[in-house]
């Protein structure tokens, strides 16, 4: 008997209920607006002060818009994902959902899709607005797709956090900021490990040549320690931003900073694959932390 | 069908099942009855999964509930105490939401769902939006829910709490059908003369034991024994009010038939086991002994009165 792949119950009913929700369409319409309202700066700005229009000006548009909606994202995934678990709690729907044979774990996935479902939304309808750094001021297709990717890569990533925090806190809003929290944590963590790695680094260069006085210097070996910041997950986003806008790329900063083999070469080169692949990793696990945490709420509620 | 064989549950420290045993034979509507707090509950949550037993076996048609939760969780449909529904979802979508997540296709759900929304009386209420149901209806719609994938067991948690009359009408009706149906259910509540109307037998528990359990019509028989005298009664040998109360309540005592004295404001309540003569002789006594009665009155055979025997007796 051949086995039907079918769509996750949860993130079926999720579809009908929010596509009833007033509040997602009014939301969606907001954050749209807002873009549209730095569009129209943009535009505004690149035909001041000179006489002819400069249309190449416009292509600045895609890295501004791009961070705004990255931002936004880091801010509307864990509000739409704090809910899920919690709110199932707060209902008092979670424990006939238990009842059913589905897994926990299909429940917060199921979770998490309809959450990127909701991601798609926002970013899909800010196509339109995308579309004038590309119409206007050529930039390539391909950047647009990439861009799409990259905010679905990190929604997921949130997203897992968010699903997870929610499975933990009682209340909604106390598991949006944690996810909040999660989140800067990790960056902060990230950032200064990479620092304090890239210090000592440089602090022994700087000794190795004063000890060796003469001959030729020691020049500075970052090896892996840039790869440290992998594990920022905004960081695929940073290099597939540079490599859009510039001909730079994070490879080509860890090269200016010193040398590297080539295989390291190769490997800070695939910097936005290697890093999202670990980051969807961690994000799996929150997921399945998450689904471990599905549980029958502690206490009986009366009311 | 169910078998329960030294349920026990410790949440902490606190012993909320204390080696519980207890058989429901298929086809059977099996009421369970106890005061707040007697582990109802509890006991309804581990055997349909969502809480771990600390000890004993569960067996529901032969597959032990706490080694395959999964596969229980197909042979048992649940409603529980409190629990609520979504917002922006109609009554059929609610249904088909269920069925998906039993793994069941579409059509299938559909059809069962009419015949289930139906049998629930609720077939005129497809395209309603669950959460503007009534607290009854949704109570009914929980039920069809919970029957969504035909389970062997039905498991009701105080289905009629929070229901006015004609609701809870509507869902004893709902209830027998069920029954009449041939499938087993298992009902809680803390009213029994509610679940002795339409329960084929029943379990009495308190403080996480079953006190008794057997079929209605051989606890009914139990209960034309076992019924409390009401009593108005005055001993005017003594100045002191409460003075006289004490030789009432020692002469009482005295009598095989008597387990308890209540006092309440001003009756009291005795726990007595005896035939109707015993009653009489007992009147006869205390007039010998200058109690002087105004009010003597032996309840009627009902079960609410053994109910409060036995879970008084439990608390003595
Ligand atoms: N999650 C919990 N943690 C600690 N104690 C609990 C928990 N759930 C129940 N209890 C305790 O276990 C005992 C049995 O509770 P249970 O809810 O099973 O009773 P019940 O018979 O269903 O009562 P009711 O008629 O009030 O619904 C109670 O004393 C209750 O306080
Ligand atoms: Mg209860």
């Amino acid at each position: 008997m051949k086995k039907k792949r079918r769509m996750n119950p949860v993130l079926k009913k999720e579809l009908v209920v929010n596509s009833r929700s007033i509040k997602m369409s009014l939301a969606i319409m907001g954050v749209n607006a807002f873009l549209a309202l730095i569009a129209l700066v943009a535009i505004l700005e690149a035909g001041a002060g000179s006489s002819n229009y400069e249309y190449s000006a416009l292509v600045s548009l895609f890295p501004i818009i791009g961070c705004l909606e990255c931002g936004m994202l880091s801010l509307i995934v864990p509000v739409i994902t704090s809910g899920s678990i919690s709110g199932e709690r707060e209902k008092q729907t979670l424990d006939i959902m238990l009842t059913t044979p589905m897994s926990p774990f299909s429940i917060a996935a199921g979770k998490l899709w309809s959450a990127m479902v909701i991601v798609m939304m926002y970013m899909l309808t800010s196509i339109p607005i995308l579309s004038i750094a590309f119409v206007l001021g050529g930039m390539s297709w391909w950047a647009l797709l990439g861009l799409l990717g990259m905010l679905l890569y990190l929604g997921i990533y949130v997203g897992s956090i968010g699903i997870f925090c929610s499975s933990v806190v009682k209340r909604s809003i106390s598991a949006t900021v944690l996810t909040i929290i999660i989140g800067v944590a990790i960056l902060m963590l990230t950032s200064i490990l990479f620092a304090v790695g890239m210090g000592v680094l440089s602090y022994l260069t700087v000794v190795v040549n004063n000890q060796q006085a003469t001959g030729n210097p020691q020049v500075f070996h970052p090896g892996l320690v840039p790869a440290i910041m992998m594990f920022n997950p905004y960081s695929p986003f940073f290099d597939f931003m540079l490599r859009s806008m510039t001909n730079y790329s994070v490879c080509e900063m860890v090269k200016d900073a010193g040398n590297i083999s080539p295989l390291l070469e190769i490997f800070y080169n695939l910097w936005i694959p290697i890093s999202i692949g670990l980051n969807l990793f961690i994000a799996l696990g929150f997921l399945k932390l998450a689904g471990k945490n599905i549980t029958v709420s502690r206490k009986i509620k009366r009311k | 069908m169910l078998e329960i064989k030294g349920l026990t549950k410790k949440y902490g420290k606190f012993l909320a099942l204390d080696n519980l045993n207890l058989h429901v034979d298929r086809g059977e509507i099996f009421g369970f009855v106890g005061p707040n707090g007697a582990g109802k509950t509890t006991t309804m949550r581990i055997i349909c999964g969502l809480l771990r037993a600390t000890g004993g076996t569960v067996l529901v048609d032969g597959v032990n509930a706490i080694a395959n939760p999964q596969e229980i969780k197909r042979k048992v449909g649940y409603v529980p105490d409190f629990f609520g529904v979504y917002d922006n979802l109609k009554v059929m979508e609610y249904m088909e939401f269920y069925g998906d997540m039993y793994g069941m296709d579409k059509e299938d759900v559909d059809e069962v769902a009419e015949g289930l929304l139906e049998l629930v009386n609720l077939a005129d209420k497809k395209e309603t939006f669950v959460d503007t149901l009534s607290r009854g209806m949704k109570q009914r719609l929980c039920v069809a829910r919970a029957l969504i994938h035909n389970p062997d067991l039905l498991i009701l948690d105080e289905p009629n709490s929070g229901l006015d009359p004609r609701a809870r009408f509507e869902m004893k009706e709902v209830l027998k059908n069920l029954g009449s149906m041939g499938k087993t259910i298992m009902i809680s509540s803390h009213i029994l003369p509610e679940l002795a109307e339409m329960c084929t037998s029943i379990g009495i528990m308190e403080r996480g034991r079953l006190m008794l359990s057997g079929r209605v019509e051989d606890i009914m028989h139990q209960t034309r024994i076992s019924r409390p005298i009401h009593m108005r009664a005055y001993a005017p040998d003594f100045a002191d009010a409460r003075e006289g109360r004490d030789y009432i309540v020692t002469l009482l005592m005295e009598q095989p038939e008597i387990s308890r004295v209540n006092f309440t404001e001003d009756e009291i309540l005795l726990s007595f086991t005896g035939e109707e003569e015993d009653a009489a002789r007992l009147l006869k006594y205390l007039i010998s002994k200058n109690v002087l009665v105004s009010n003597f009155y032996r309840e009627k055979e009902n079960l609410e009165s053994l109910f409060l025997e036995i879970t008084g007796r439990a608390k003595a």
